[in-house]
């Protein structure tokens, strides 16, 4: 058990710095895809292998939620965006420095909980921490709208990903209170680009500096 | 029952007025009295809940799911109280094409606020706390203006952040609860919660409460996770700012003040009391700043939100009941003060076309009436007696004097003078001078004095002489937060 969940985990980790290194929007996209495509793996490896059918389940509705409706909302959002030309000259290389540090970051921060644990799956909760941190740098670091949500997703299904492996799922209301969660804040983002895009025509982030101070 | 008669009557109500405005568009007025209607009954059921757990110590419903005691009654009077000013001034500023959408999410909002402090599950805490975004990010952006939709894109965007930290904090909470005592039903229970906290794991509970004092310190627009508070605040509409500044900041304390006990049981008080107070000092540092920077008034109101938030986490980082019922204390009477300030700053926006404080000039000229509530409220606001702020303050630093923490109560003292400073530069800049319009604005209706007005007896009354039972009501909440 401990090294499927090792394996599944830390080919997530691969994936989320593949987003951090890829530059291009449907690249990045397919990546998250994948990403969230390995965590219902991962949810269902632990439902079989722990024998809790119910993880079964949540496998199933991340995979409905996370691989195709997210996804296809995304790419709604990013439709009519000319597909991002690398600037020349620039380079992912510092970017994947910082998420390479992130690693060994996560590692020190999640101590308290691998040491105190018995789990078999505790080795990889420092991976899945890595990822929420790397998430939430894109968020953070991310030039436009697209990027924004990009990164918030990455660091929620890192956060998921903990999750699962810290404790085998919430109990289920909050599990579907997290889902409908995320589902409308994509949702509502939607929306708040469309209409970005309507009065600016164009959704960089360098316009989205009116208010300050 | 009665929680979920107080929980039912604002979503019933919502959905009524969702319903009510899906059929003929210009039924203004049908609309404005339903809306009338369920604010009141909200305030009626809220103010009743409050009053029976303070009876009873403790209500329960649906299995012990719902569960109000002291701390949560404090929250929902408050709620349901400023809910009621801030319903009272709603109908100035819809149109009434767009009006039974703003009613019905106006009172999901207080809806979700109310789940919050009422659910005994910490994980569902979550869910509504989280629900609290949603439903009040449409009504920041409602004017849908270019600055309101960049202020409700940031307020989405942070506060998701914000509150999936909390998450982790969360999913860190229930990993050390399962870890010893396996998979309980209730495990997510603060009840449960609680009675375990002694043998929960100190090291991993103590970076759970980093995660959640971020989390939820984002929703209560602590620095340095405040950024997304003044575009937010200066941005929605008058009783919509008011709501958020005058509960929804205290809903994301409230959240943080459920764990405190649980971490100081694990741990011990100084972890948590550290934090708080580091974390509201810095708040009241940035306020402070920001205060005499200002150039809108709106904005100016929402870093002083900052800067009270501050002050009350001030007082539960030095702890004791004085502290924390100084903090739960400041944080109604900020609620009260601020919320009728944003009231009266939506009229004066409303009155002079502009929110800068610049164009503001010769308030108490042009507008007689909403200038001297404004001064009024303005005072009480700085923290002088004889309204409540004061009192709050003086058992807040007096509680770090007592407990030896000379130096960060004297420091917290200056930031407040500041701030202080910093307020009335700009309000006195606003209420004097030659209007550069001299006429008076149109003679406003008599009733819209109403709630302002309460809101500034109230103050007098927290300030002056405590009602019966307020000081019982606090001493009950100092004891569950205390520990």
């Amino acid at each position: 058990m401990t090294a499927a969940t090792n394996l599944l985990a830390f080919t997530g980790l691969v994936v989320t710095l593949a987003i951090v290194w890829r530059q291009s929007w449907p690249g990045r996209l397919r990546l998250f895809a994948l990403q969230s495509l390995l965590l219902a793996a991962l949810a269902a490896t632990l439902g079989v292998l722990a024998g809790r059918p119910r993880l079964l389940l949540l496998a199933l509705v991340f995979l409905v939620v996370k691989v195709v409706v997210i996804p296809r909302v995304l790419r709604r959002i990013g439709s009519g965006m000319p597909v991002r030309p690398v600037a020349p000259g620039k380079s992912s290389g510092v970017a994947l420095l910082v998420a390479g540090g992130l690693v060994v970051v996560a590692y020190v921060v999640m101590l308290p909980v691998t040491t105190v644990t018995a789990l078999p799956t505790g080795s990889a909760i420092p991976l899945a921490f890595a990822m929420a941190l790397i998430g939430l740098f894109l968020c953070v670091t991310g030039r436009d709208a697209l990027g924004h949500i990009l990164g918030f997703l990455v660091f929620e299904n890192g956060i998921f990903e903990l999750a699962l492996l810290a404790t085998y799922g919430l109990p289920g209301i909050v599990e579907a209170g997290v889902f409908l969660d995320v589902l409308i804040i994509v949702l509502i983002m939607e929306g708040v680009v469309g209409q970005v895009r309507r009065e600016h025509e164009s959704i960089d982030e360098p316009r989205l500096r009116e208010l300050r101070g | 029952m009665m929680l979920v008669l107080l929980l039912a009557v604002p979503l019933a109500g919502a959905g009524a007025l969702a319903l009510a405005g899906a059929g003929a568009p210009a039924r203004g007025r049908r609309l404005a009295a339903l809306h009338g209607v369920v604010a009141t009954l909200t305030l009626a059921a809220a103010l009743a809940t409050a009053v029976a757990v303070y009876r009873a110590r403790e209500v329960t419903a649906l299995d012990g799911f719902l569960r109000a005691d002291a701390l949560s009654a404090w929250m929902v009077g408050l709620i349901g109280l400023i809910a009621a000013l801030a319903a009272a001034e709603a109908p100035r500023y819809v149109a009434p094409a767009v009006a039974a959408r703003f009613y019905a999410l106006f009172h999901l909002f207080v809806f979700t606020m109310l789940l919050a402090v009422t659910t005994d599950d910490v994980g569902f805490m979550w869910v509504a706390v989280e629900g609290t975004t949603l439903a009040s990010v449409f009504l920041v952006n409602f004017e849908r203006t270019r600055a309101s939709l960049e202020a409700s894109y940031k307020y989405l965007l942070i506060c998701s952040v914000g509150i999936a930290v909390a998450f982790l904090g969360t999913v860190l909470v229930y990993f050390a609860n399962i870890q010893l005592f396996g998979d309980e039903e209730y495990a997510l229970r603060w009840t449960t919660l609680l009675r375990l906290a002694p043998d929960l794991a100190p090291q991993v509970v103590e970076l759970a409460f980093v995660f959640l004092v971020v989390g939820y310190g984002t929703k209560a627009g602590l620095a340095p996770m405040h950024t997304w508070l003044p575009d937010a605040h200066s941005e929605a509409p008058a009783p919509v700012s008011a709501l958020m500044s005058g509960v929804l900041l205290a809903v994301g304390v409230y959240a943080i003040l459920r764990f405190k006990p649980v971490v100081d049981l694990a741990a011990g008080p100084a972890f948590t009391e550290h934090i708080l107070l580091g974390l509201g000092l810095l708040s009241m540092a940035v306020a402070a700043l920001f205060l005499w920077a200002g150039t809108n008034f709106k904005r100016m109101l929402a870093y002083s939100s900052v800067e009270h938030i501050g002050i009350a986490c001030v007082g539960l980082g030095f702890g004791g009941a004085w502290g924390i019922a100084g903090a739960l204390l400041h944080i109604a009477n900020h609620a009260l003060a601020k919320s009728a300030l944003f009231l009266l700053a939506g009229r004066i926006r409303a009155a002079y076309g502009s929110g800068d404080i610049a164009a503001v000039r010769g308030l108490l000229s042009r507008m007689p009436r909403t200038g001297a509530a404004f001064l009024a409220v303005m005072l009480a606001l700085m923290g002088l007696p004889p309204f409540g702020l004061f009192t709050s303050e003086v058992l807040i630093f007096g509680a770090g004097f007592r407990k030896g923490a000379v130096a960060e109560a004297a420091l917290g003292l200056l930031l407040l003078l500041v701030a202080f400073g910093g307020l009335l530069r700009s309000t006195q800049a606003m209420l004097y001078g030659a209007p550069a319009d001299p006429t008076p604005a149109a003679a406003p209706l008599a009733w819209p004095v109403v709630p302002v007005t309460l809101a500034l007896l109230l103050l007098v009354l927290t300030g002056l002489a405590w009602p019966p039972g307020l000081g019982d009501a606090l001493e009950q909440v100092a004891g569950i937060v205390g520990y």
